[in-house]
């Protein structure tokens, strides 16, 4: 764990608003989508939920990211944890009383807690980040969008009569939270440094996210409403897209990419 | 829809003492001597991680402690007891084994950087401290401190755990257990790390001045826990 | 249940923690994990590029529940789904979460390195190639004996939380204790071998960490085969002795029978408490007798 961020606003690439619609857009409609094609077709489209999973994964990646630039005071994980238990405490919420609109109750709980605590952080505690509020109301939604969506990818439904007995009954909703966790925290620390660029994080964030959406899919085996082999073929095809071009930009933002070597000299450090 | 005013009025006691637990949480961590990385180099005083992760650990422990008492118990004095002790148990024993290597493994002595003498024992603490360093490992009062966080980040914990299995409810005891246990580990971070941004990451324990501004966590935290009391116990009791 | 099956299955718990404590804190030096890590991400900005992993995960509870939740997720898919026997599942389970955790491990060096370029610190493949495989590895042995102690917790004990829960929490308080205690030895001494034991590590020499080995440039391998002398033993030390004493107290004066066993059983725990509290002072006053003040030392212990 190390403390991060430059202390400024993160800069470059695709416009951070352009990824919140990109996130909550492709996530409710993933979940939705799945919803209804498992009930009309066949469990084979659980998948799409999957896809709205890696949505609102890369969606949380991003704004981890923005806020951490400013340096937190204590490490990038904490205000994944922290946004990750506000979005479980909301999503199981949502998803018990909300039937056909659990996903779009989760969403709405996760964002206003989110938002106090944002104001809390910054009022009472007086962290004095400008864009904590934000911040902790996008991570927030990210996180409950994140757990819903996974849960439905595992059982081909958000209803909370499915839910209880395969995802959270089992314990299978304690690896929700803490790989959805990871996946929103794990792209910005794992770039963290001087030299970071958006795509390369995102493109972390992409291949965590099918990691996340190929374990849900061995989970599925369990479940009737929901079909594993699909999950898991998309989640790989993803994966192997995402890594060959997070390579790719490693390749293209490191100092130098050696087989092996000895150190560089004092010369070569001048 | 579920009937929200019917089922918070039958579970107000439950909300109040989820918010107590979430709050308790809260204020243990300001009790945890963590001295973030520099401890782990032997720079500053205290265990040499982050504060959140060291409270998680001993927090959690002790609601596992708590689950197992509560399936064999309904008495709730015990649960929460047993939810402080093993909670205790496993920061006592993680501070212990951590002053070890600092001793023998490093090769300092302990001394704390936040006051001259330590306020329990009385030693004097600055002519232990290394040069370039704020003092090392664990003096007496930031390990009594830390088992005092600890206990109360366990019966904080099982507090919140033994509510939320306590709330009236139509679910199966194996759907409930895991239910509730991921509700209290969601409201366990939550107040882990809001106290974690109020004291910087870094305290020594109880007579580090950052422990001054613990009220400052504890209304946020009563604020964010409410919050998730009450979403809490609408989900389980709507079920 | 009858007590003495109790205490077999609390003393094979113990035994399984202490392995997985003793993994735990090694994998997290084979790939310089959690606080000891920032010297390393420091190091070349202090012009000191160097050979070593850089297994930037968060930090290491989050990492190692997340490993064991997997791990305790597919183990119950395998048992549920395909009535796989316990011990296959749990070891495939242990298999797939290491793998991850290996990507994990991979994205988090390559991606660390990356964004240092301008500190002119190389991207060595070498060490991509020969470290992964060896931190999931640990990953596999801590992983496996933190399902053994889930497992047995939720089918013998009678847990009421479900397996992965129970991993993800075990997961969570083992990475709590691995980056609490073995971490130091890492951090605190590996790292700095260049100063004098017992010296002291100066704020000034922060970044200045060995990078030369007994032979060539030193890697995280070499720094686990110095760390598994004692950091990574006396790590599993501590999560065997959380696992077994926080178990100990409730299987020898089981609250299940009466009330006044249940307080039995806390003050048992108190007792245990006040003893360590106790050896914590033990250590302290021999450490200060032992070791003596630095103040007058003060103008030679600078550096060796």
């Amino acid at each position: 764990m190390s403390a991060g961020g430059s202390g400024g606003p993160a800069t470059g690439g695709i416009d951070h608003n352009k990824i919140i619609i990109f996130g909550i857009i492709g996530a409710l409609v993933g979940i939705y989508a799945a919803y209804f094609l498992v009930n009309a077709i066949g469990s084979a489209f659980s998948f799409i939920a999957g896809l709205g999973a890696i949505c609102s994964i890369v969606w949380g990646a991003s704004a981890v990211r923005r806020v951490s630039n400013y340096g937190l005071g204590t490490g990038v994980p904490s205000i994944g944890m922290l946004a990750i238990g506000t979005g479980m405490v909301a999503s199981l919420f949502g998803m018990a009383v909300g039937s056909i609109a659990g996903p779009i109750i989760s969403f709405v709980t996760a964002c206003i807690i989110g938002l106090v605590i944002g104001i809390l952080a910054n009022r009472i505690i007086g962290m004095g980040i400008p864009i904590m509020e934000q911040s902790m109301t996008e991570i927030a939604g990210a996180g409950s969008l994140t757990i819903v969506a996974l849960s439905t990818t595992m059982s081909g439904t958000f209803m909370i009569e499915t839910i209880l007995p395969n995802v959270i009954g089992t314990g299978y909703i304690a690896m929700i939270f803490i790989i959805g966790a990871l996946s929103i925290l794990h792209p910005f620390n794992a770039n963290l440094g001087p030299d970071e660029h958006q795509d390369r994080t995102l493109s972390t964030g992409f291949e965590k996210g099918a990691i996340a959406v190929i374990i849900a899919g061995i989970v599925a085996t369990t479940t009737a409403g929901a079909a594993s082999i699909p999950t898991i073929l998309v989640g790989a095809f993803i994966w192997y897209t995402a890594f060959s071009k997070f390579y790719e930009y490693i390749k293209r933002d490191a100092h130098k990419v050696v087989g092996t070597g000895v150190l560089p000299t004092e010369e070569e450090l001048e | 829809m579920i009937d929200i005013v019917g089922i918070l009025s039958a579970n107000l006691l439950y909300v109040l003492l989820i918010t107590i637990g979430g709050t308790l949480v809260s204020f243990s961590v300001h009790f945890v001597p963590v001295g973030g990385a520099p401890a782990a180099m032997a720079q500053a005083p205290g265990i040499g991680t982050g504060t959140v992760q060291l409270a998680a650990g001993a927090g959690l422990t002790g609601l596992i402690t708590a689950g197992t008492v509560l399936g064999l118990t309904n008495s709730i004095a015990i649960v929460l007891a047993s939810g402080a002790v093993g909670a205790m148990l496993m920061i006592g024993s993680t501070m212990i084994i951590g002053q070890m290597v600092y001793v023998f493994g490093v090769g300092v002595p302990p001394a704390g950087g936040k006051s001259k003498y330590d306020p329990i024992t009385k030693d004097q603490q600055d002519i232990y401290s290394s040069q370039g360093t704020e003092g090392h490992a664990l003096p007496t009062a930031s390990y009594i401190s830390g088992i005092i966080g600890g206990g109360l980040g366990g019966l904080g914990g099982s507090l919140v755990y033994y509510s939320l299995v306590n709330v009236t409810n139509n679910i199966g005891m194996t759907d409930l257990a895991g239910l509730a246990g991921i509700f209290a580990v969601g409201i366990f971070f939550i107040n882990a790390v809001i106290p974690s941004y109020n004291i910087g990451g870094t305290t020594e324990g109880f007579h580090d001045p950052k422990f001054k501004k613990w009220y400052r966590a504890v209304i946020s935290s009563i604020i964010a826990t409410f919050m998730c009391a009450i979403i809490g116990v609408l989900a389980i009791g709507g079920l | 249940m009858d007590p003495l099956l109790g205490m077999g299955v609390l003393a094979l718990m113990g035994a399984a923690a202490t392995i997985a404590g003793a993994t735990e804190d090694l994998e997290s030096d084979v790939g310089s994990q959690s606080n000891p890590n920032s010297q390393v991400q420091l190091a070349p900005q202090m012009m000191h590029p160097h050979r070593i992993y850089n297994k930037a995960i968060s930090g290491e509870p989050p990492s190692n529940a997340l490993m064991c939740a997997i791990g305790g997720t597919i183990a119950s898919v395998m048992m549920s789904a395909y009535g796989l026997s316990v011990v296959f599942a749990i070891t495939f389970g242990a298999a797939i979460a290491a793998v991850i955790h290996g990507t994990y491990a991979a994205s988090s060096f390559m991606g660390r390195v990356s964004s240092q370029k301008r500190f002119k610190q190389p991207l060595y493949l070498d060490i991509v190639r020969s470290h992964t495989p060896v931190i999931i590895g640990y990953a596999f042995l801590t992983t496996f004996f933190i399902l053994v102690i889930s497992y047995l917790m939720s089918s013998v004990l009678n847990h009421p939380f479900p397996l992965p829960l129970l991993a993800f929490i075990w997961g969570i308080t083992v990475g709590a204790i691995g980056s609490s205690t073995g971490d130091v030895h890492y951090g605190a001494e590996r790292e700095y071998q260049n100063v004098e034991f017992g010296s002291g590590i100066n704020a000034a020499n922060s970044g200045d960490i060995v990078r030369h080995g007994e032979s060539g440039l030193r890697n995280g391998i070499d720094n686990a085969w110095f760390c598994s002398k004692f950091g990574g033993p006396v790590t599993g030390i501590a999560f065997g002795m959380t696992v077994f004493l926080s178990g100990w107290v409730t299987t020898v004066f089981n609250p299940g029978e009466s009330i006044t066993m249940g307080w039995l059983s806390v003050i048992a725990g108190l007792l245990i408490v006040a003893i360590l509290i106790i050896g914590n002072r033990i250590i302290e006053t021999w450490a200060r007798s032992t070791y003596g003040p630095y103040q007058e030392e003060e103008s030679e212990e600078v550096t060796a």
